[in-house]
């Protein structure tokens, strides 16, 4: 079904394969940081939508309470200050739908570069770009690293391959804990409950794909998570030296006064 | 936001990336339990890895003879896909069982049963990974390469593990046993000699491509192919290279040789005849379908039979340049192990068909019979 971005995601973790020593952890840590870059303008629309929702859920509690009984009112004025204020309620989950095909499309790439069984390869056969430089006689990837197949699921004979998706489940974890805005512990609203459900669904339903699916997938959602979880500081420092010049500047102007 | 998707739309969002993971074909999780079967034909008796059973059946008529096991319902030993290994006694084949469990692995296991009855003598169940291909046996030793990366030797009579050999990658080719020495090729890109009697590295043959097919045997010459494009020709002493030949896209399936000719298809499906001394080109034949299968010839070489991926089975004439016999016998399915050939009737096993094993006259490519012989209504 995702064929049509899995053979070419294929050919670029073959070129990347080439280009960065014939390691395979590097090939897929790069080619994850080249999706993360592509999805980069997404994935900071979330994290200022989903901070505007934090900003104005008083202002919605308001309206709530007000329009209690009359819901197209309710959704109407909500819809009102969502325009007014430049906030795509839709924002959130845009990111991780897009995410969805590139995950089935990396899980079929990695299968096609790192085959566990005959079809797989020989389907691929037909679809190498032949013109990409040294990509004769590289399939199949180098399958292992630290003793685990990264072409298999994690499994009890190589027992520390389960490190893997522990990892996938603590680093995604962080990542939705930074990438959301804190909320009050007793705060009993939509955007908190929302929140607190993404906390908990997303790294969970990422470390069930690692269980069943190749070990290299979860390369990609460690790499993910830890890439976001970098550009959360990246931009909290941009925002912090912001914040702390403004007050710099505004600080003579009072003297002035 | 309706208070409703508030606190579903996560759930929603894990629901539909479970559909989309079966709609995208990888809800068969680790282990996809289809790939091609394999073919042996043995005097009058056909062995077939028949989805979850072995079937022996008679090569005239696809009469059963015996089939392990004889319940799959009942008494489930997996799905076969490898080609069966026939000696005198014994007839090898190997299965992958399903997981228990979400957690629970599939099991690889190695069938040994006896020739007339399909009786189960022993099994072997320590490999840790899929059987690909086949193995071989010889001396008094079955051999087989498994996905693990390691080639097992196993004592025909007992099944007692003889030793191990690990390479650096998967093995699907099935090994190629001449005398005392196992030839067998690895997805490490190295073509090995193994002392039979302990797995002893004779010599190895490194390649820029992985090796996924059987070697070819004549006047002491190994003739295989890669997936770097070539075909190689290499001294089965020494393990020297004699000459290479290069292709446009990989050689996977085994070749052939007959006389002073060696055949070989390439996996955009050229089929080349080259001389086997010099590897020079005689002549080449494009078919217009991807060639995974290795090439069988007809008992006095005079024919050359290729299986399509699409499902055609080609006669060629192999003194007239490749031209066709016959007109390709097409069937409904795929076509991706290499056919078998008794006196008279050459058998293509297909997949994902109405038929899963074709028997067709050697001489014209009329129907013998097609197996299972499904009657519609």
């Amino acid at each position: 079904m995702f064929d049509f971005l899995a053979y070419p995601m294929a050919n670029l973790i073959l070129l990347l394969y080439n280009l960065l020593g014939q390691s395979t952890i590097a090939a897929i840590s790069a080619l994850t940081l080249l999706i993360n870059l592509l999805i980069l303008p997404l994935t900071l629309s979330q994290q200022r939508s989903a901070r505007k929702m934090q900003e104005f859920q008083p202002e919605l509690e308001k309206l709530q309470k007000k329009y209690a009984n009359n819901k197209e009112k309710l959704a109407q004025e909500q819809m009102k200050l969502y325009q007014e204020a430049g906030i795509n309620p839709l924002g959130g989950c845009l990111p991780l739908l897009i995410q969805l095909p590139i995950w089935f499309a990396l899980i079929g790439a990695i299968r096609y570069c790192i085959p566990t069984t005959p079809l797989e390869v020989f389907q691929f056969s037909q679809h190498i770009y032949k013109w990409l430089p040294g990509v004769v006689g590289i399939v199949p990837l180098q399958s292992t690293f630290l003793g685990m197949d990264l072409g298999q699921p994690p499994n009890p004979t190589q027992w520390w391959s389960y490190s893997l998706p522990i990892l996938v489940l603590v680093t995604s974890w962080l990542q939705q804990k930074l990438l959301t805005p804190p909320t009050v512990a007793d705060d009993q609203s939509q955007a908190a409950a929302m929140n607190r459900q993404m906390q908990i669904m997303m790294p969970l339903m990422m470390m069930f794909f690692t269980l069943q699916y190749s070990t290299g997938l979860s390369i990609y959602f460690i790499v993910s998570s830890l890439i976001r979880i970098g550009q959360y500081f990246f931009v909290q420092r941009g925002r912090d030296d912001e914040q702390s010049g403004s007050k710099r500047q505004a600080q003579p102007k009072k003297r002035k006064q | 936001m309706n208070r409703f998707w508030t606190w579903r739309w996560p759930i929603a969002l894990a629901v539909l990336a479970a559909l989309l993971l079966g709609a995208s074909g990888c809800a068969s999780g680790p282990v996809r339990a289809t790939s091609w079967t394999g073919l042996t034909v043995v005097g009058d008796v056909l062995y077939a890895a028949d989805l979850t059973q072995i079937q022996a059946l008679n090569a005239a008529d696809a009469d059963s003879l015996w089939a392990f096991p004889e319940d799959p319902e009942e008494d489930g030993r997996g799905t076969f896909y490898v080609t069966p290994a026939v000696d005198e006694d014994h007839v090898i084949a190997a299965s992958q069982m399903p997981p228990a469990g979400f957690l629970g692995q599939p099991r690889n296991v190695v069938w040994a049963l006896d020739r007339d009855t399909g009786s189960l003598l022993w099994h072997f169940d320590d490999a840790a990974s899929q059987y690909v291909e086949g193995g071989a046996i010889g001396g008094g030793v079955f051999v087989i390469g498994n996905s693990d990366g390691n080639v097992y030797a196993l004592d025909v009579e007992s099944g007692d593990l003889k030793w191990t050999f690990e390479t650096g990658h998967r093995v699907w080719a099935t090994p190629l046993i001449v005398s005392d020495t196992v030839y067998v090729g690895s997805m490490d890109r190295h073509l090995y000699a193994l002392d039979l009697a302990d797995g002893w590295v004779r010599w190895d043959f490194h390649t820029q491509g992985a090796f996924a097919s059987t070697p070819a045997l004549r006047n002491g010459t190994l003739y295989v192919g890669a997936f770097d494009n070539r075909l190689y020709a290499i001294d089965a002493e020494t393990g020297t290279e004699v000459w290479r030949f290069e292709s446009g896209n990989w050689f996977w399936g085994g070749p052939a040789v007959y006389d002073d000719i060696v055949y070989a298809a390439d996996v955009e499906g050229n089929v080349y005849a080259l001389d086997a001394d010099t590897g020079e080109e005689i002549w080449h034949r494009g078919l217009d379908t991807p060639v995974r299968a290795g090439l069988t010839l007809s008992e006095d070489g005079s024919r050359l039979f290729v299986s399509g991926q699409g499902g055609a089975l080609y006669a060629l004439e192999t003194a007239r340049r490749g031209a066709d016999s016959w007109r390709p016998v097409e069937s409904e399915g795929q076509a991706l192990s290499t056919p078998a050939v008794n006196e008279s009737i050459v058998y293509e096993a297909l997949i994902y068909g109405q038929h899963r094993i074709l028997a067709l006259y050697v001489e014209n490519g009329g129907e013998v019979w097609a197996y299972p012989n499904v009657v519609e209504e």
